[in-house]
C-alpha cells in the first residue's frame, strides 16, 4: 500500500498540475475515476500483465470506455501509463488526484457514519460545525451503521472523531480492565 | 488477599468517575504489515516521532520511522493479536514510566508495571523516558565517593558520585557480582540503586533479586527487568526507563546509582529493531546511531548543582546536589575490546574496570586487571586515607608486573628486586576479596596500610588472605572505636598512628 502510494504520487501530481494549468480539473477527475473503475474491474485486471495483450490495446480499451471524457491529452496520459505498465496504479492515482484537487479547491470530503439516518437539520449542523473546525468547504457523505448503537463517527482523511456509543463503551471497557 | 464485594464496587465506581466520555478526536491509520514486532502503518498523518500509538486491545507501540507514505512502529508488548488492517490511533503522549521513592524495593518491567507479585505500584508521578541530559551550567564536578566495598576498586579505580564507570569483561568474569556487591554496599550510604537487567535469563534476574533481598539491599533498590524473552523494543527501552527512575532521585537532590547489565545486549536488541525497520546497517550490522544510543543514555548520569535541584523541585529542595552514577556493563567476546560497541562505550565513559578470564581462573577475584583499568575522574572523589594509601598499591603492582616478566628468565635476583617481587605478590593476594563481603573504608585502610608498610612481608604468600582476616577480626575486637573514628573522618594524617598501633599490636599477639 505504502509503496503503491509512492509510485503513484508523481503520476497523480503530473495529472493534477496539467489539469490545473489547462483549467480542466473536473474533466480529468472524471477521466481518472472512470479509468480507475475500469482497472479495478476483475475482468480487466486479469488482462493486465497478460503477455498476449499489448499495452496499447489495454489503453485503447480504457479510453473506449471513457469515451468523450478523454481529450487528446487525457488519451496521451493513459497511453503513457500503459507503456510504463502502471495501469494498475490508476485507482491510487485517482485517489491522490482527488486529494490534491480538494486541497486546491479548499474542500474536504467528510464521511459521517451514524446509527440512524441523519435529518436535514442534523446534516446542516454537522456541515456548519465541520466547516468551522476544518476551515474548508465540507462535502458530506453519510452512511448508516446500526451497530454504532447511538451517536456518530466523523472521518476525514486520517482524522477520526468518534462520538459513537459503541466507541464510548469500548473505551469504558478498556478503562475498567486496564 | 481478601477484598470485600463492596470494595470492588467502590473501585469500579472510581474508575467510572475517572472515565471521561468526551468525544475523542484522534489521528488513525491502518496496519499494513506486521513482522517480528514491527508494524508498518498507512495513515497516521499527524503522528510525531517517538509518540505512543494505540493498537486495538490496548496494546501500545512507539512510532520510530516516519516515512512519506507509512509509519514504522515497534509494538511494546505482545504482538500476536495485531492483524493486518487493524486500526491504529495516536495518543498524543510520549512514553512515560512511573518514578518516585515508591519504586524502591520493587521489580518492574520496562513500562514500570510491577512484576514481583507485591501488588500495584503506589507511585503517583511519571516521567518521559527520553529526556535531554542536564546542561553544562547545571553540572558540578565529581567530588564524593561511591564505595563499592572492594579494596581493588576503591583503592585503584575509585568511582565518584555522578561518574560513569564501565565494567567490561568476558562472560563469567564477575561483572554482575561486582555490580551487585556495589548495590549491597550502599545500605548505609543512602545511595538509591537501580539495577537494569537487559536481555538476561529470567533465572539470573531472579537470582540477583534474591541475593539483594538476602543482604537487605532491596529496600534501596529498584530492579528494572527486561529478560531475554520480552520483545526487543522493551529490551532496548529498559535502559531509558531505568535512567528515568534514577533521574528522579538526582533531580530531588539525592544520590543514585544505576547499573545497566548489560549494554551489549541492549545494542543487539536495538540492532534487531533497526534492521527490521530497514534502517541501513553499518559496522557489525549495527545502525548508524548506535553510538548516540549509548551516549545519550550515559550523558544522563551526572552530578548536578544546587541551583539545578532547586529549579527542578521548584524550591522544595535547597542547597543539595544530586547525582546519578552510571555503571554500564559490557560483555566482550574473547577479550576483544576493539569490537564496535565496547570501543564506543569505553570512549563515552569516565573510565573502565577490566575483568579478565585469566585472572579469574587464577583465583584473583575480583578479576580486575589493575594495569588497564582506570578511573578518569574518581580520584577527586576518593577519601583522603584511601587515596594516600592506594598510591602505594598501584605502584607496587605496576613494578611487580614489570619485574615478573623479567624474573622468569633470571634465577638470582638482587635484594631490591626480590623485595619488590615479594611485595607485589602479597599485594596481588591482598586484593582478592570474597563476594558479598564488602569492606568499610577503615577496614580497607588497615589492610592496605599493613601491606604498604611491610607488615605482611614476613607472611607466607599463601597465608596473606588468612593474615588479613585475622588482622581485621583483631581490629574489630580490640579497636572498634578507632575503626569507627576512621570511618567517620577518613583522613590519613589523623589516623596513621592508630593504624600503626593496630598492626604492631596484632603482630605482637602472633595470632595469625
Amino acid at each position: 500500500m505504502a509503496e503503491i502510494a509512492t509510485i503513484a504520487r508523481p503520476y497523480a501530481r503530473a495529472a493534477f498540475e496539467y489539469a490545473q494549468d489547462a483549467k480542466a480539473l473536473a474533466r480529468w477527475g472524471d477521466l481518472l475515476d472512470i479509468a480507475a473503475a475500469v482497472v479495478a474491474e476483475p475482468g480487466f485486471s486479469a488482462l493486465i500483465g497478460n503477455p498476449k495483450v499489448a499495452d496499447d490495446a489495454l489503453a485503447d480499451l480504457v479510453l473506449e470506455i471513457a469515451g468523450d471524457k478523454a481529450d487528446p491529452h487525457g488519451r496521451n496520459y493513459v497511453q503513457l501509463l500503459a507503456q510504463n505498465r502502471r495501469l494498475t496504479l490508476l485507482p491510487e492515482i485517482a485517489r491522490q488526484y482527488a486529494l490534491l484537487r480538494a486541497d486546491a479547491e479548499n474542500t474536504v470530503d467528510v464521511e459521517i457514519t451514524s446509527a440512524m439516518p441523519l435529518t436535514p437539520d442534523q446534516t446542516e449542523t454537522f456541515a456548519r460545525a465541520l466547516t468551522r473546525r476544518l476551515n474548508r468547504v465540507v462535502r458530506l457523505h453519510t452512511h448508516v451503521d446500526p451497530s454504532l448503537i447511538g451517536g456518530a463517527i466523523v472521518r476525514t482523511g486520517d482524522l477520526v472523531l468518534d462520538g459513537s456509543l459503541q466507541g464510548r463503551l469500548q473505551r469504558l471497557s478498556q478503562t475498567m480492565t486496564n | 488477599m481478601s477484598v470485600k464485594a463492596s470494595e470492588i464496587s467502590d473501585l469500579i465506581k472510581q474508575r467510572i468517575e475517572k472515565f471521561s466520555s468526551a468525544t475523542e478526536a484522534r489521528n488513525v491509520g491502518t496496519v499494513v504489515s506486521i513482522t517480528d514486532g514491527i508494524t508498518r502503518i498507512h495513515g497516521l498523518a499527524d503522528v510525531r516521532y517517538g509518540e505512543m500509538i494505540e493498537y486495538p486491545g490496548g496494546t501500545f507501540g512507539l512510532a520510530l520511522n516516519l516515512e512519506q507514505d507509512s509509519v514504522g512502529a515497534v509494538v511494546l508488548g505482545d504482538y500476536t493479536d495485531i492483524r493486518e488492517g487493524d486500526t491504529v490511533k495516536t495518543t498524543g503522549r510520549i512514553l512515560e514510566v512511573p518514578v518516585g521513592p515508591e519504586l524502591l524495593g520493587r521489580v518492574v518491567d520496562t513500562l514500570g508495571n510491577p512484576i514481583d507479585g507485591k501488588g500495584p505500584l503506589k507511585a503517583t508521578r511519571t516521567a518521559p523516558i527520553e529526556r535531554v541530559a542536564p546542561g553544562v551550567i547545571y553540572r558540578k564536578s565529581v567530588s564524593q565517593p561511591v564505595q563499592t566495598g572492594y579494596k581493588a576498586v576503591d583503592s585503584m579505580v575509585p568511582i565518584g558520585r555522578g561518574q560513569r564507570e564501565l565494567i567490561i569483561g568476558d562472560r563469567q568474569t564477575g561483572k554482575t557480582a561486582l555490580a551487585v556487591d556495589t548495590i549491597i554496599n550502599q545500605k548505609s550510604s543512602g545511595i538509591k540503586c537501580i539495577y537494569v537487567a537487559i536481555g538476561q535469563k529470567q533465572s539470573s534476574i531472579a537470582n540477583v533479586v534474591r541475593k539483594l533481598e538476602e543482604h537487605g539491599a532491596m529496600a534501596h533498590t529498584v530492579v528494572v527487568a527486561a529478560s531475554a524473552s520480552v520483545p526487543a523494543a522493551l529490551q532496548y527501552l529498559a535502559a531509558y526507563s531505568g535512567v528515568t527512575m534514577g533521574e528522579y532521585f538526582m533531580d530531588n537532590g539525592q544520590d543514585a546509582l544505576i547499573i545497566y547489565d548489560d549494554l551489549s545486549k541492549q545494542a543487539v536488541a536495538y540492532r534487531q529493531i533497526s534492521l527490521l525497520l530497514k534502517r541501513p546497517p553499518g559496522r557489525e550490522a549495527y545502525p548508524g546511531d548506535v553510538f548516540y544510543l549509548h551516549s545519550r543514555l550515559l550523558e544522563r548520569s551526572a552530578r548536578v548543582n544546587e541551583e539545578y535541584v532547586e529549579q527542578v523541585t521548584n524550591g522544595a529542595v535547597k542547597g543539595r546536589t544530586g547525582s546519578l552514577t552510571g555503571l554500564p556493563i559490557i560483555e566482550t567476546q574473547a577479550g576483544d575490546v576493539t569490537a564496535f560497541v565496547p570501543t564506543n562505550v569505553i570512549s563515552i565513559t569516565d573510565g573502565q574496570i577490566f575483568l579478565e578470564t585469566d585472572l579469574f581462573n587464577a583465583g584473583i577475584r575480583p578479576a580486575m586487571n589493575a594495569g588497564i583499568s582506570v578511573s578518569r575522574v574518581g580520584g577527586a572523589a576518593q577519601t583522603d586515607i584511601i587515596k594516600k594509601l592506594g598510591g602505594g598499591i598501584r605502584l607496587a603492582l605496576a613494578q611487580y608486573r614489570e619485574l615478573a616478566a623479567f624474573s622468569q628468565f633470571a634465577s638470582d635476583l638482587d635484594e631490591a628486586t626480590r623485595r619488590q617481587l615479594e611485595r607485589g605478590e602479597r599485594v596481588t593476594e591482598l586484593m582478592k576479596q570474597k563476594q558479598y563481603a564488602p569492606m568499610s573504608v577503615a577496614e580497607m585502610a588497615l589492610s592496605i596500610y599493613a601491606v604498604n608498610n611491610g607488615y605482611m612481608d614476613k607472611v607466607d604468600r599463601r597465608k596473606v588472605v588468612d593474615f588479613e582476616a585475622a588482622l581485621q577480626s583483631f581490629a574489630k575486637g580490640s579497636y572498634q572505636d578507632s575503626m569507627d573514628a576512621i570511618n567517620a573522618k577518613p583522613e590519613l594524617k589523623a589516623h596513621e598512628a592508630t593504624l600503626k598501633k593496630i598492626c604492631e599490636d596484632f603482630l605482637a599477639t602472633g595470632a595469625y
